[in-house]
């Protein structure tokens, strides 16, 4: 019988905090995309290589998602959606090296990524709104509806932590029962559904932290910042 | 299961990070070269926009400059046909005149060589009739002319002034006497003495004979002669009549 893939150990300790495998893997995944990122930025041109093309390709259709999907100029969401979009990807991918686990199929790195999504909804509904009128949104349409509000903030927040480490962790957890059942290649129809997952789940997620701060962002998404939309 | 604490800080603070990095090494230099090509191709696009404009532009001078050149052309078309036309008058007039000229030229010179003909015919004729009447007095006898036309020159040396005769009969100086067929000796006694009675003396007279005299005698002087013979009287003829054919030519 394989361990739990809910279980979470420590690899090492850096003084007092223990570095457990997804922080491992997750910073396994920084390098990997930062050093990937470093190169193939590296010689970016006017006239573009395949590479470049395929590169500036991904970017331009990450922004045309949050144009798309926030109704806003995408140069200052970028960032962070294109972040959590490919962070998630790779991570959900990881699964094909062997003997890594997802990071995302541990509730912690989840949840990070919930925590950092809430973050940014909140700042930007108060940069958007101002403090005043972004707690003013809790009380639409009426202030019966705050407690409702309050606790849908909450919840959509945990929604996306529980949807994200279900899906990915379930995955990893039909793969381990499979593989413990019946070995080679069976598992591998198993394995292709799974990477299909992980890339639907972190475009949901992606799709679902866009709407979440263009909603909070409101008149700002749809006002100001619609002035300079690209077509 | 249980929930790591550090671990999802330590997430937290790796997505952070991740999110700065790429946003450092990712987003930023592909939007950067994105925006370049986007500037550059509205360089060009303006570049095109502005050579678009000015070849335009050039194209309407060049239609202007075309539809200049067609007036001018046309200008030039007319003009150098009216030169044409008129040249073509000068031409055809200056034509007419030289042909004008040329008829006239031609009829005068046609009148001239008709005259010319006309006067070679005649003296042809007169020459003819000369001849003829040569011919017809060379039937009559010579000893009845020589009779006559001593008798005349007679009567012409008596009518000759004293000057004149002086002039035939110079002193010293031979005195020709010419006839058309030479005299037997006993008309040149004859002649010898009735010219010594007339002209008072003797003379240095030498006999002659000029056939085409026809008939008659001459007498010829150092400075004058006395003519009595039918060619001095046909050649007295066709003189009158040379005469009355100017006065006619001239009316």
């Amino acid at each position: 019988m394989t361990e739990s893939p809910l279980a979470i150990y420590a690899l090492f300790h850096l003084g007092p905090i223990a570095v457990t495998e997804p922080v491992a893997v997750t910073w396994g995944l920084m390098l990997l995309l930062v050093g990937g990122s470093i190169l193939l930025t590296r010689r970016l041109a006017l006239h573009p290589t395949a590479r470049q093309a395929a590169l500036e390709l991904l970017v331009t259709t990450i922004e045309g998602q949050i144009r798309d999907t926030m109704r806003v100029a995408p140069a200052r969401y970028l960032p962070l959606i294109g972040t959590l979009l490919l962070f998630i990807f790779f991570a959900n991918w990881s699964a094909l090296v062997p003997g890594v686990e997802p990071p995302t199929a541990h509730i912690e790195t989840d949840a990070a990524l919930a925590l950092i999504v809430f973050a940014a909804m909140v700042y930007h509904g108060v940069r958007a709104r101002g403090l005043r009128g972004y707690l003013a949104t809790f009380a639409e349409p009426t202030y019966v509806m705050v407690p409702l509000n309050l606790v849908e903030t909450i919840t959509r927040t945990f929604s996306m932590i529980v949807r994200l480490f279900g899906n990915v962790m379930s995955g990893v957890f039909v793969i381990g029962i499979v593989l413990s059942l019946v070995g080679l290649l069976v598992p591998v129809p198993l394995m292709a559904l799974d990477l299909l997952t992980g890339a639907v789940q972190a475009y949901i997620f992606t799709v679902l932290a866009m709407v979440f701060i263009g909603g909070a962002a409101g008149d700002d998404a749809e006002g100001k910042d619609n002035k300079d939309r690209t077509p | 299961m249980r929930f790591d604490w550090s671990t999802l800080a330590l997430q937290t603070v790796n997505v952070l990070v991740l999110l700065w990095l790429l946003r450092r090494f990712l987003f930023r230099p592909v939007r950067a070269i994105i925006a370049a090509r986007q500037a550059s191709a509205e360089t060009l696009l303006a570049d095109a926009a502005a050579t678009r404009a000015q070849a335009e532009a050039q194209a309407a001078d060049i239609a202007r400059q075309q539809e200049r050149m067609a007036a001018e052309g046309q200008r030039i078309i007319a003009e150098a046909r009216r030169e044409a036309e008129a040249e073509r008058a000068t031409i055809l007039a200056q034509a007419q005149h030289e042909v004008a000229a040329s008829r006239d030229a031609a009829l005068a010179a046609l009148a001239r060589e008709r005259e010319a003909m006309r006067l070679g015919l005649e003296g042809e004729a007169r020459h003819l009739s000369v001849i003829i009447a040569s011919r017809l007095l060379g039937r009559l006898s010579a000893k009845a002319i020589e009779s006559a036309l001593l008798e005349s020159l007679l009567r012409r040396l008596d009518a000759l002034s004293d000057d004149e005769r002086e002039a035939l009969t110079v002193p010293g100086a031979e005195l020709q006497v010419v006839t058309a067929e030479p005299l037997d000796p006993a008309s040149r006694t004859t002649w010898t003495q009735t010219l010594e009675r007339v002209l008072h003396g003797q003379h240095n007279l030498h006999f002659a004979v000029d056939p085409s005299l026809i008939g008659g005698v001459e007498l010829r002087g150092t400075h004058a002669r006395v003519r009595n013979s039918w060619q001095a009287d046909l050649e007295r003829v066709a003189q009158e009549l040379e005469k009355d054919d100017e006065r006619l030519a001239v009316a």
